[in-house]
This record gives C-alpha cells, sequence and structure tokens, in this order.
C-alpha cells in the first residue's frame, strides 16, 4: 500500500481569462500523491495552492482552463450511479482504462465530474460559516451525502443512524439532539467539524482540506488537525492538506510540497522540510514564523511582492525577492535537484557549481526548539 | 519594559452586558488590571472570551454595566465632558482584525486615513496640512504617499492593514488598541506588519493593548500577557514568566496549541484541553492572588496548594 499512486499530476498548466489579458496560474507542475499519505501544500495567498487543487476537482471558475498536462486518477470510481460514466464504459473513459488511471484533466461534462466529487475526492474549504446551509439542519445535510454516495444504506432510519454515527465520530456531543439543529447554533470549529462529518459521509478516497484551520483559533485549530489524523487512520483517506502557514503542518502531514508562484519548488518528506530546507523560499518561509522570533529583534520578513503572473517568468521565479540570489537565477529556470529519493528542489544553489550558502541562522536547528517553550 | 513607569489605563473590576432581563448576557465579568506607559500589554483567549470587547469598552464603543476604565487618572467610561472625550478620541485609536472589512470600500485612502482628523479638527484642518499629514502617515508605514489617490480594492492584504494603521497614526496616539491585527494575514505579511509596530512604538513610544488568541506571536510582540476566559481574567504575568510558568490549565492549553515547525515533536505532542469542571468553585470559590512578583492568578486555595492538581 505504501507507494501505491492514487493521483498523477503531470506537467499541468492552468490559465486564466482575466481582462483579455491570460493568467498563467499553475506553470507546468507534476505532483504524485500517493494512497494513503496526508501531503500538505503550502504557499502564501496567490501562489495557485487553491487553484491546484481545485482543478482535481472541476472546480476551476469558467474563465479558467486547462491548456496541457495531466491529472491520472488512479482510485478506481466504483459504478455506482446509473449514470456513472465510467461504468458503462461511457465518454469518461476515452483516456483509458482505471488500472492507468483517468485522466480528470480531460473531463469536461458534469456527468462526469458528478462521479469524481465528494464520493472519490472531497473538499473541505476554509470557511466553515460560509460552506454550510443555513436553511436546512446539520443532519440533513450530512443524511443527503449518505444518500447519494452511499446508495446501499437504505430507509431514513438507518440513514439517521449513519448521521448520527458521523456526528459522534467528529467529537459533537449529544449528536441526537445536536443533528437536529441549525448552523447558526454551532460555534467556528464546531461547524467545522460538521463539514468535516459532511465529506465523510461522502466516503472519499481522498479529502482536501484547503485551509480548514485559518478561521480558527489555535486550541481549535490544534483539534481539528487531531481529528483529521484520528480520521485518516480510521477511513483510510489521503488527505491534501492546503495552508499558507508552515508551522501548523508539521504535526499532520508526512510529505510538503512548497509552492512560490504556481510552481512546486521544494518537494520532501516533512522531516526534511523542516530539519533540512534547501529552497530559499522555503527558508523565507520558515524564518517568518513569530514562533521563532526572539523578543526584541526583528521578524525576518520576506522582500517585494510576488511576480506578476501575467507575464512570462524568466529563470528562477524568487529570485527578485531573494538576497543571496545567483546571477543564473535570473537567466535560467533551475530544474529539479535531487538530495534525497524523496526530496527535491527547484534552485540553482544545489547546482555541483554553485557558491556554498548556508540556510539562515534561525531555522537551523528546528530540532531544538524545547528549549523556548519548555 | 517599562513596567514601573507611570500607569496610563486603569480597569477596575470591568463588567459588560449585553442585552437587558433574562436574555442578558456577561460577556466581561469583573476584569481588573492596568497598563503602563510605553509597554505592549497583551490580552490573549479563544473566541468568545471577552478579549474584543474589553478593547471596545476602553474605546467607548461599549458601556461597561459596572466597573470603570480610568485613563490618565481620568474616568472615561459612561458620561464624560465633550473635552474630555475628544482627548480620548484623539489619544486612543484602534486597529482591526480584517483589513478587507475595516476600509471603506467608496472612499479614497487620502479620505479613509484623515477622516478621524476631520471629524476631530474641523474647519481648523487646512487642506495643504491635511495633505502633509496624510503623505507622512503613509510614509510611517512604509506606502507612498501617491497611494493616497487610490481606493482600498487597489490593494493587497498587507498594505490594506497599513492603511489601517496609518489612520491610527495620524491622530498621533499615546495608546492603539491592536484587535487581531494579523490573524487575517499571510505568514510572511504577519512579519511585516508585527515589525513595523514594533518601529513605530520605538519611534512615537505608542502604547500597545495587543488582542489575540495566538499565544506564540505575543510571546515575541508582548511585555505581559493576560488571559482571559469566559469574561475573568485568569492569568496575568510577564510575558517571559507566563511562558516558562504557566500557572492555570487554560494558560497551558493556549501554550501547547501554538503550533511548532518540528515534525518529531509535534507528532508526540499529546493534545492539552482545558476541562472547567475541574474546578470546585462552588463550594470553594477563587480569588485573584500574586503567586510571584507580577504574576497573578485566578484561584482557590486548595488549586493553589496543588497547582491544579499537577504538582
Amino acid at each position: 500500500m505504501a507507494n501505491e499512486l492514487i493521483l498523477s499530476v503531470k506537467n499541468l498548466n492552468v490559465k486564466f481569462h482575466l481582462r483579455g489579458q491570460e493568467l498563467h496560474a499553475i506553470r507546468n507542475v507534476s505532483l504524485d500523491i500517493y494512497r494513503g499519505e496526508s501531503i500538505a501544500i503550502v504557499g502564501e495567498s496567490g501562489s495557485g495552492k487553491s487553484v491546484f487543487t481545485r482543478t482535481f476537482m472541476g472546480l476551476l471558475d469558467s474563465n479558467g482552463y486547462i491548456p496541457s498536462g495531466e491529472i491520472l486518477y488512479y482510485g478506481n470510481p466504483s459504478p455506482r450511479r446509473p449514470d456513472n460514466a465510467f461504468a458503462a464504459g461511457g465518454t469518461g473513459t476515452q483516456t483509458g482504462s482505471a488500472s492507468s488511471g483517468i485522466n480528470l484533466a480531460k473531463l469536461t461534462k458534469e456527468r462526469d465530474w458528478r462521479a469524481i466529487r465528494g464520493g472519490e475526492i472531497a473538499m473541505i474549504m476554509q470557511d466553515p460559516m460560509t460552506s454550510l446551509n443555513p436553511l436546512k439542519s446539520i443532519g440533513s445535510q450530512i443524511a443527503e451525502a449518505i444518500r447519494l454516495h452511499q446508495p446501499d444504506i437504505k430507509g431514513s432510519a438507518a440513514i439517521n443512524k449513519k448521521v448520527i454515527e458521523y456526528l459522534s465520530e467528529v467529537g459533537i456531543p449529544e449528536p441526537e439532539r445536536r443533528c437536529k439543529q441549525y448552523a447558526h447554533e454551532f460555534s467556528g470549529g464546531m461547524r467545522q467539524r460538521v463539514v468535516i462529518a459532511i465529506a465523510l459521509a461522502c466516503n472519499p478516497k481522498i479529502l482536501i482540506c484547503d485551509e480548514p484551520t485559518t478561521a480558527l483559533d489555535v486550541t481549535i485549530q490544534d483539534q481539528i488537525i487531531h481529528l483529521l489524523k484520528e480520521l485518516k487512520e480510521k477511513y483510510q483517506l489521503t488527505i491534501v492538506f492546503i495552508t499558507h502557514d508552515l508551522g501548523v503542518v508539521a504535526n499532520i502531514a508526512d510529505r510538503v510540497a512548497v509552492m512560490y508562484a504556481g510552481d512546486f519548488v521544494e518537494i520532501g518528506m516533512a522531516e526534511e522540510i523542516f530539519y533540512d530546507p534547501r529552497h530559499p523560499y522555503t527558508w523565507a518561509l520558515l524564518s517568518s514564523l513569530p514562533q521563532l522570533g526572539e523578543r526584541g529583534e526583528k521578524l525576518f520578513t520576506i522582500k517585494g511582492t510576488p511576480p506578476n503572473l501575467f507575464k512570462e517568468i524568466k529563470g528562477d521565479a524568487f529570485a527578485p525577492r531573494n538576497p543571496r540570489a545567483l546571477k543564473i537565477d535570473y537567466v535560467k529556470e533551475p530544474p529539479y535537484f535531487e538530495v534525497s529519493p524523496t526530496h527535491k528542489a527547484k534552485t540553482w544553489l544545489l547546482d555541483p557549481r554553485a557558491p556554498k550558502v548556508e540556510p539562515p541562522e534561525a531555522i537551523r536547528n528546528l530540532k531544538d526548539l524545547e528549549s523556548v517553550y519548555g | 519594559m517599562n513596567t514601573e513607569n507611570e500607569v496610563l489605563f486603569e480597569v477596575n473590576d470591568l463588567h459588560v452586558t449585553f442585552g437587558k432581563g433574562k436574555k442578558a448576557f456577561e460577556a466581561v465579568r469583573g476584569v481588573t488590571f492596568q497598563v503602563h506607559r510605553g509597554e505592549t500589554f497583551g490580552i490573549v483567549g479563544e473566541s468568545g472570551s471577552g478579549k474584543t470587547t474589553i478593547g471596545r469598552t476602553i474605546m467607548r464603543i461599549y458601556t461597561p454595566s459596572q466597573g470603570n476604565v480610568i485613563y490618565k487618572g481620568k474616568k472615561i467610561s459612561g458620561k464624560i465632558s465633550k473635552a474630555l472625550d475628544k482627548k480620548v478620541i484623539q489619544e486612543i485609536q484602534m486597529i482591526f482584525q480584517d483589513p478587507m472589512a475595516s476600509l471603506n470600500e467608496r472612499a479614497k485612502v487620502d479620505y479613509i486615513v484623515s477622516e478621524g482628523l476631520i471629524n476631530l479638527r474641523g474647519r481648523s484642518l487646512k487642506e495643504k496640512e491635511r495633505q502633509e499629514l496624510v503623505a507622512k502617515a503613509l510614509e510611517d508605514v512604509g506606502l507612498l504617499p501617491e497611494f493616497a489617490s487610490r481606493f482600498p480594492h487597489e490593494f493587497s492584504g498587507g498594505q490594506r492593514q497599513r492603511i489601517g494603521i496609518a489612520r491610527a497614526l495620524i491622530m498621533e496616539p499615546e495608546c492603539i488598541i491592536a484587535d487581531e491585527p494579523i490573524s487575517a494575514l499571510d505568514v510572511s505579511i504577519r512579519a511585516q506588519v508585527l515589525n513595523l509596530l514594533a518601529d513605530l512604538q520605538k519611534e512615537k513610544g505608542i502604547t500597545y493593548i495587543f488582542i489575540a488568541h495566538d499565544l506564540s506571536v505575543m510571546r515575541y510582540f508582548t511585555d505581559r500577557i493576560a488571559v482571559l476566559h469566559k469574561g475573568k481574567m485568569v492569568e496575568l504575568a510577564e510575558t517571559e514568566e507566563l511562558i516558562s510558568h504557566p500557572a492555570h490549565p487554560y494558560t497551558r492549553a493556549l501554550l501547547s496549541a501554538i503550533p511548532m515547525p518540528d515534525p518529531i515533536r509535534e507528532r508526540k505532542k499529546k493534545l492539552f484541553v482545558y476541562d472547567p469542571t475541574i474546578h470546585d468553585y462552588d463550594q470553594n470559590p477563587p480569588k485573584w492572588t500574586e503567586i510571584a512578583p507580577g504574576h497573578f492568578l485566578l484561584a482557590n486555595e486548595r488549586e493553589l496548594a496543588d497547582g491544579f492538581g499537577l504538582k
């Protein structure tokens, strides 16, 4: 199970038509996601991390399109519904059988997508205040997902039982009473738990969490992350966790992919990214964490702004903001250099001819943080 | 840093109640603290703990139902004279959490930044002086004076927050109440805004009341921290002391929730959830006690003796 691919993105490009111009949001990105892992995608706002994962579910805005690239899904969607395009060898299967994967980048019909959304890949959005229907009770919103995605559960009594099961699963006390209540009767953390319950009720294989804790308090954030970890084990989920805060993902992520200007600049196991980061942008993200700030000293900041994606980017996209950029960074785009079989980074610093540049002092000893917080 | 200095604010047994009769809800239930001139005083607590309500009551947006707020020796809560009201408006300013929601979308930056000044000075404010002051305030927060003629939607989140800070600075305040000023911002932008606030304090000697839910930012930024839970202050101490010797279980829960960029340690971490039912306050009510110099704790005798059952 350990190294079985579930989703493989190959040279994906995403563009948007915007005010008569073309915005190149995702620039030739490849990423493999393995069954049962949790991978974190980290980047600033506008780096394209949400757009990237939205392509998995066909949720791009109407002005967005995929000019080239593949998103191969190996989840093997089961013929659960009569209108399931993959069951009858219908329109969706033009890209080959399930063993070679379904190319999600080529899906256009809503009914093809319906076989993927929820049941195969589900998503938790950032703001639990807006992702629930205020007019329907919590229980009926979960029941809706069960009815659609678990057709073998029949009859309202059985469905109700299942709803209560999911609610207690996500840690909501008194589920029998709470399932009759409405979204406004829940606190932010509890609402996010309900959203997770709905996602679970779809019985997905991949769960995309798009900044699920950004709108929440730290204590609640901690609880939600622990909950997601538990559910991942129990339901054998593959989790794609999107965030702008590297500090948050140390707990949940097996692997971390750092995104900048629509491209992954560094990908590696969590230990590799935190203890041995190689890309200057990863260094910058880590050093600007207030957790590492010393009182009375300035916090590290990243100078400048992300590049304009309407224009073509030359060389390393991060070079103009990198105080230690090399000359070649402005001329030629670096390839991936392999640090270990699981760790690669897109920076010329890893070229054998490059001068030796040490990462900033503040992030060299992340293992010794104990001293700070006791 | 300047804790020996003069007291700027005194908040005495503050209660704030919303609603009346049966529906009454007491958001702040007897909070007492002092803020010294030039320090950064942090108020930390989860959502619903009343931290914003305290900030807003000091700003005179809410009226306390009991207790009072003393500023520079004068009571500023409840009914006060017009002259004092003007002085308070000028000297205490606020920065809000969400820079997307706190700026008037239909006004140019020029007007947003100087609105307070126009209201305060009226006709005595000449156009040329106003423009100069706006330009200076924008420069102080690291924005170009040319931005004055633009609208808020043309700016990024970090820049908008700077506009919010410029709007407070132009009044030349003694004290700024910063209500979660960085919670809605990206990590990299957070650092910029925190550095800016720290620089401004050094330059102008502004006192900050810094409200947040995240102790990691507090540790870096504040001199003293008050921990608030359900409208009651449970612990108050100098930052270093509070971080290294947290006494109240709620403070410990907040500390343990800080996410650290250290995967091995994080995976081993046990979730520490504060359970208010451990207290036996019905029989043995808690008292606000000084357990070390400058370190206050809300606890009863039993809890003081056994350290909330953790000793």
